[in-house]
């Protein structure tokens, strides 16, 4: 515990707020991957689908690495052990889908 | 307690050694996920109509169950914390058992979706699109069980006369078992959703 945490009863307050955010935003997954696209959209309505399939997962990571996790009271030095991991993540996506053969 | 070194604490980032061990662990297990994710995806690009084919066998409802399981079990694994740190016995057992039931949930469900997949002769060897369902969701639920094990340790020795008194343990173990919950955010869209039916 580093002791920096606010009172257990806004704690309490923002698990329950968090929580609830995570199943809304989980049924909002199932909704946004419903067919609602129009077919003469083609492959750009795949990529619509996967972008925000994408986006609430990315948002809905924050929320549980920021509240449950305790990085938004931790030492910011903690913050590395997660955008380190993500960025090299993306260089490894990046360099092989644009880069690859 | 007073500054000056303690050694409970790591000095520059001042969380407990072991939550930090965890963090260091965390993210070596966010590249180990980061591998599939990435071969999945060049895998995905360069077979379009076998992933969407096979996609649309994959059961979305039980994925979707699973999925609310794991966010009430990240809930009910930091209502605990906060009341072990408060001395809340009662809760603390009461919400940890939860956790531990969710756990079991979980793979209960993940059993019915496996079983159904074999008794359609789906199995890991069918394409490479199973290969990686199996292989991640697979890895997953291991990690599920992984994080069960100490949970049941400490459930059952809250029990015993001595009692159960280690905020910072089970804090940690709260670290890992939020990150398992993590990884099914991103499966779940990933392996289930993203593949819009034709």
């Amino acid at each position: 515990m580093s002791g920096h945490h606010p009172d257990s009863k806004t704690m309490f307050d923002s698990y329950i707020k968090v929580a609830s955010a995570l199943f809304v935003l989980t049924v909002l997954t199932w909704v946004a991957a419903l067919d609602w696209v129009p077919k003469s959209w083609g492959e750009a309505g795949n990529t619509l689908h996967i972008a925000i399939g994408l986006l609430i997962a990315i948002v809905k990571a924050f929320m549980v690495f920021y509240v449950f996790m305790h990085l938004q009271f931790d030492n910011k030095f903690i913050r590395a052990f997660v955008f380190v991991p993500i960025f090299l993540f993306f260089v490894l996506t990046f360099a092989l889908n644009v880069l690859g053969p | 307690m007073s500054s000056g070194l303690s050694l409970a604490h790591e000095p520059v980032t001042k969380v407990a050694h072991g939550k930090l061990a965890m963090w260091i662990f965390l993210a070596s297990e966010i590249m180990f996920f980061t591998g599939f994710f990435g071969a999945f995806i060049v895998l995905r690009n360069s077979n379009l109509e076998l992933f969407s084919h096979s996609a649309a066998e994959l059961t979305k409802g039980l994925a979707l169950l699973n999925t609310f399981i794991l966010i009430g079990s990240s809930l009910t694994m930091a209502l605990s914390i906060l009341n072990l740190e408060k001395g809340n016995m009662g809760k603390f057992k009461l919400f940890l058992g939860l956790t531990i039931l969710c756990g079991f949930g979980f793979l209960i469900v993940k059993t019915i979706e496996y079983s159904t997949k074999f008794s359609h002769h789906i199995f890991p060897w069918t394409n490479v699109f199973f290969s990686f369902y199996f292989l991640m969701t697979g890895f997953h639920a291991i990690h599920v069980i992984a994080g069960m094990i100490p949970m049941t340790f400490m459930f059952i020795k809250a029990f015993t006369k001595k009692g159960y008194n280690h905020p910072v343990k089970v804090e940690t173990l709260g670290l890992y078992w939020h990150f398992v919950d993590l990884v099914w955010i991103f499966l779940f869209p990933v392996l289930y959703l993203i593949f819009p039916a034709h």
